[in-house]
């Protein structure tokens, strides 16, 4: 058998609980991005100067190299899982807001102004119509966040944390590429899969619930 | 949506809560962790001690590897993530505190003790024995084609160089790059940050034509390089120690001995072969430590 094959069959065991561990940190920063990034992307629709202040400073966030941003948090919050979820909650928001805020730009002030005519308050304006009729963007942000998240947690090894990057790291320092690969080739296929499934959910929102409104894509 | 983000909601604070179940035991039920950093000598050293103390003492060692660079080791041990670790005398210059300036040995090794004790609260332990320090290194037929043999001799060639080194190096303030150019007044003519254990393979590879190595590691001997002379002693010097918060050490004040057992037991040519077992023979640190205990007698 080859060897790489026969590498991670042998160690099966040790490989999937190192997926399991990225997953886990992938999906807490990406939940805790998705609960703050969309009524953050809400405000910024509403009100344009907050929106200037909002973006700007998610922008700024961005900027900041990976390895700095983790060391950073590093200093409040410590070792392991939590800074590195927190930081891939901060390299999630700018994608997620971003995207929240264009998809409620982009809906038809139309269909706003019928929903208005039917007598809506803005909230359930908001959570029958036009989060709805954005869902297609914010699920664009959050496929762009999910990917590179995937990638970022497997820098965790080096602020405490666990996942494929341990596997990555460790056939590094033995110089040994089995290893390398064994960590590397199943964080690709996370973010590859991630890519696609998540395509597949934007598309089946594009096509779904608002088939009445043809949907202009970025 | 709703279902979705209450499975979210659910999903994250059950996370959260195992975390942080899984973080509080470490120092209250006599255990102490370990830290090291991405290299192999630290997590051997590592495997000593947790070897050392499970059999002498009742605590418990977990070790934390891979951790990004000495300044995130310290970080950590003051936010008492981990209470132990492997650091090197050169380590002062690196902004934690006040320093003097010198290139004496014994002078660094005297304000890293007392800077780290009064500063962080860290007992550091007096050095294993060896040094770790950098050195310019290139391939033997480079050196013998343009009769390197010191650093200062790279000054004519420098400019058409390619210099590989390790991602913090570049960023250093007071043993850097930059202070490096004016010391030695010349500059490389390209640069390559890269991980510390790549830059062995990639001057072997023709890839880069000057490493700044570190002295221990076993690439210098495996990839068959030269190290040139720091003839005008620009780096400082490294030795290598235990150290530990000084908090552990009152909790659990047996620590003291068996840390000590290992200071000055280790040369530099033991911890290069040790490193070269676990690099270039692709033994586990754990037992190239294990085995170096039971072969000088401290672990049974």
């Amino acid at each position: 058998m080859n060897p790489f094959f026969q590498y991670m069959h042998d160690n099966s065991g040790h490989l999937l609980s190192l997926t399991w561990g990225h997953l886990i940190m992938v999906i807490s920063g990406l939940g805790l991005a998705l609960i703050v990034g969309i009524p953050l992307g809400v405000i910024c629709a509403r009100n344009a100067r907050l929106a200037t202040i909002i973006l700007t400073l998610a922008n700024v966030i961005q900027v900041i190299p990976t390895l700095a941003l983790l060391a950073l948090l590093m200093m409040f919050l410590g070792l392991g899982f939590k800074t590195i979820v927190v930081g891939l909650f901060f390299y999630s928001l700018l994608p997620i807001i971003r995207n929240t805020f264009v998809g409620l730009k982009e809906v038809d002030s139309a269909i706003s102004e019928a929903g208005k005519g039917l007598g809506m308050s803005y909230w359930q304006l908001l959570m029958k119509v036009q989060l709805p009729l954005s869902l297609p963007f914010l699920m664009a942000g959050f496929r762009v966040a999910a990917v590179i998240a995937i990638g970022v947690a497997t820098l965790a090894p080096l602020f405490g944390g666990d996942g494929l990057g341990r596997e990555i790291y460790s056939g590094l320092n033995l110089r040994n590429n089995l290893k390398i690969y064994a960590g590397a080739i199943p964080a690709a296929v996370l973010a590859l899969l991630a890519d696609i499934l998540l395509g597949r959910l934007q598309e089946k929102l594009k096509n779904g619930p608002v088939r009445s409104k043809p949907i202009r894509t970025l | 949506m709703k279902r979705m983000s209450l499975a979210i909601i659910v999903l994250l604070l059950g996370t959260l809560v195992l975390s942080a179940c899984s973080n509080e035991g470490n120092s209250a039920s006599g255990t102490i962790s370990i830290g090291t950093q991405t290299y192999s000598e630290p997590k051997i050293l590592a495997e000593m001690y947790k070897a050392l103390i499970e059999q002498n003492t009742e605590v418990n060692v977990k070790i934390v590897a891979d951790l990004a660079a000495s300044p995130i080791v310290i970080q950590a041990m003051k936010s008492n993530d981990i209470q132990m670790a492997t650091l090197y005398t050169g380590e002062i210059f690196n902004n934690h505190f006040e320093v003097e300036a010198t290139k004496d040995r014994n002078e660094v090794l005297k304000q890293a003790q007392e800077g780290f004790d009064k500063t962080f609260d860290f007992k550091w332990f007096d050095p294993y024995g060896f040094e770790n320090t950098y050195a310019f290194t290139v391939r033997k037929e480079l050196a013998d084609q343009y009769y390197l043999s010191t650093v200062s001799d790279l000054k004519e060639y420098a400019k058409t160089l390619k210099l590989g080194v390790d991602t913090t190096w570049l960023e250093r303030d007071n043993d850097g790059y930059r202070a490096f150019t004016k010391f030695y007044d010349f500059e490389f003519g390209e640069k390559f940050p890269m991980e510390i254990s790549l830059v062995y393979q990639a001057v072997a590879d023709n890839k880069v034509d000057v490493v700044l190595a570190y002295t221990t590691d076993p690439g210098i001997k495996e990839f068959n390089l030269q190290t040139l002379t720091d003839d005008k002693q620009f780096f400082p010097p490294y030795d290598a120690s235990p150290v530990i918060k000084n908090e552990t050490l009152k909790k659990y004040p047996e620590l003291n001995e068996v840390i000590n057992t290992l200071v000055g037991k280790i040369d530099a040519e033991t911890m290069t072969s040790l490193n070269y077992e676990v690099d270039v023979n692709k033994r586990s640190p754990h037992e190239v430590a294990v085995q170096f205990l039971k072969s000088n007698g401290l672990l049974k």
